[in-house]
């Protein structure tokens, strides 16, 4: 019983996986739509969205039906409470990369896309990303080194959006035919934001899982 | 430990013959909590309650070293009585085992061979007994009925009553619900939370869950040596050990 047991957590696990970096991917993509001007993979980014939320409910369901049947104890239920929490970071993720890929979607594609990067928007995505992709691996691995520093990496990422925030309104206070792209992009590194915390959290799950120990990264 | 401790070994080792059944133990049990030991088959758990009260002494070919203290005193002390000792710290078994006597004769036998003779004595020992062992709404109109048309679950919780008669200070469970369906075994456990408020109750379970829930600290024993003694939150959240994490989470055993 226990043996079909844990096969049915790996296959969760690896599903928690799947989904993690399918997330990743949306945003990744969204980013790339956003700095490429791409309305073509926005669009599909767009899509993405509804096998994101199919994944989130079959992975939820099977964590219910795996604590029902099986009161899960240790290691096993640190597993299932970090699957749940991950798919649900994951999703938000996921959205978020839909979110700025509806952006990219209603700017159009004749924008000027010069302050996308003036305002380093990508290289504020690259650092997030790295941070979810880290975390994720961090998961897959259960080595801890690779979130060692999430907590200093996500300070970056806040300052960085304080950053274009300020650098946002001089620029749509010099031109304010900017104020409609600006006004979207500052929500775009909102959305970063939001997601090196998820980055964070799931990290702060992953060292839960393998140590058995909450921590706060902040 | 932030608790009193009532009842503790110290190197303790046993021996069938020549099988060592509990190696160097040393534990300490809290008063008032609930303490639970796991561990697969043959493991030493049930050897080590048996312990406590010294129920091994009458086995042919057992040998005891260390201490079982016991209120600061070793109980394995030549001058210590084994029969006192039995009344202060009472055992509940795997089976439910009431005596083929009445409901009423079962509470009051223990009493009774202690000395109390006097009626309204005897009857407010048996009712207190038995609700304190949560059955006397259950009874209270059939006391001089067999023991044995009782349900198992009943059964059990008479036998639990039969201990609490002679005002034990802890209570020893031996599987104490391995014979129950599932609601007496609820039952059971409402009443292992209950009894806590003014006994020490150590409970041997081979059901993980029933540890998980009846118990406030968790022993978790291996080839006769108690690898792992901690919370019950924190053995079953977050086990210090490897071999305890496999245990509990089924990967062998």
């Amino acid at each position: 019983m226990k043996d079909k047991f844990h096969d049915e957590m790996a296959r969760m696990r690896a599903g928690v996986l799947e989904m993690g970096f399918f997330a990743e991917q949306m945003l990744s993509d969204a980013m790339r739509a956003l700095q490429e001007n791409d309305t073509e993979l926005a669009r599909e980014v767009k899509e993405r969205k509804a096998r994101l939320s199919g994944q989130n409910d079959t992975l939820e369901e099977d964590a219910y039906r795996l604590i029902a049947l099986y009161q899960p104890v240790a290691r096993d239920m640190r597993e299932i409470a970090c699957a749940l929490k991950i798919i649900s970071s994951a999703e938000r993720i996921g959205r978020y990369g839909k979110d700025t890929a509806g952006v990219v979607l209603s700017l159009g594609n004749t924008r000027p896309d010069d302050l996308v990067a003036a305002l380093s928007l990508p290289h504020m995505g690259k650092l997030v990303l790295s941070m979810i992709d880290d975390a994720l691996h961090a998961y897959e691995t259960g080595d801890l080194e690779l979130i060692a520093h999430h907590s200093g990496r996500d300070d970056v990422v806040d300052a960085l959006r304080h950053t274009i925030f300020r650098e946002g309104i001089t620029y749509m206070m010099e031109d304010p035919r900017t104020i409609t792209r600006c006004t979207n992009y500052l929500m775009v590194a909102r959305y970063l934001e939001r997601c090196a915390d998820h980055a964070c959290k799931i990290a702060e799950m992953v060292h839960y899982l393998v140590t058995g120990e909450r921590i706060e990264i902040r | 430990m932030s608790h009193d401790t009532i009842i503790a070994t110290e190197g303790l080792n046993l021996w069938y013959g020549d099988t060592r059944a509990l190696a160097d133990v040393s534990i300490q049990v809290p008063d008032r909590k609930v303490t639970a030991l796991i561990g697969p088959s043959g493991c030493g758990k049930s050897t080590l309650i048996r312990c406590f009260n010294r129920m091994n002494d009458i086995l042919p070919g057992c040998r005891i070293e260390g201490k079982v203290i016991f209120h600061g005193e070793n109980i394995y002390d030549n001058g210590a009585d084994p029969v006192s000792l039995r009344r202060r710290i009472g055992m509940v078994f795997q089976k439910p085992n009431p005596f083929p006597k009445s409901i009423y004769e079962n509470v009051a036998y223990g009493p009774r061979i202690h000395g109390i003779r006097d009626r309204r004595i005897l009857d407010s020992i048996v009712e207190e007994s038995l609700r304190r062992a949560a059955l006397w709404d259950e009874v209270r109109d059939r006391l001089s009925r067999s023991a044995t048309s009782l349900s198992g679950g009943q059964q059990q919780r008479l036998c639990i009553a039969r201990t609490l008669a002679v005002e034990p200070e802890v209570i020893l469970m031996d599987e104490p619900c391995s014979a129950l369906d599932p609601i007496a075994t609820a039952k059971v456990e409402g009443l292992i939370d209950e009894l806590k408020k003014q006994y020490c109750v150590i409970i041997v379970t081979h059901n993980m869950q029933q540890a998980a829930r009846v118990s406030d600290y968790t022993g978790f024993m291996y080839l006769g040596r108690l690898i792992e003694f901690g919370g019950t939150t924190q053995i079953f959240e977050s086990p210090r050990d490897e071999l305890t994490e496999n245990y509990i989470t089924g990967r062998f055993g």
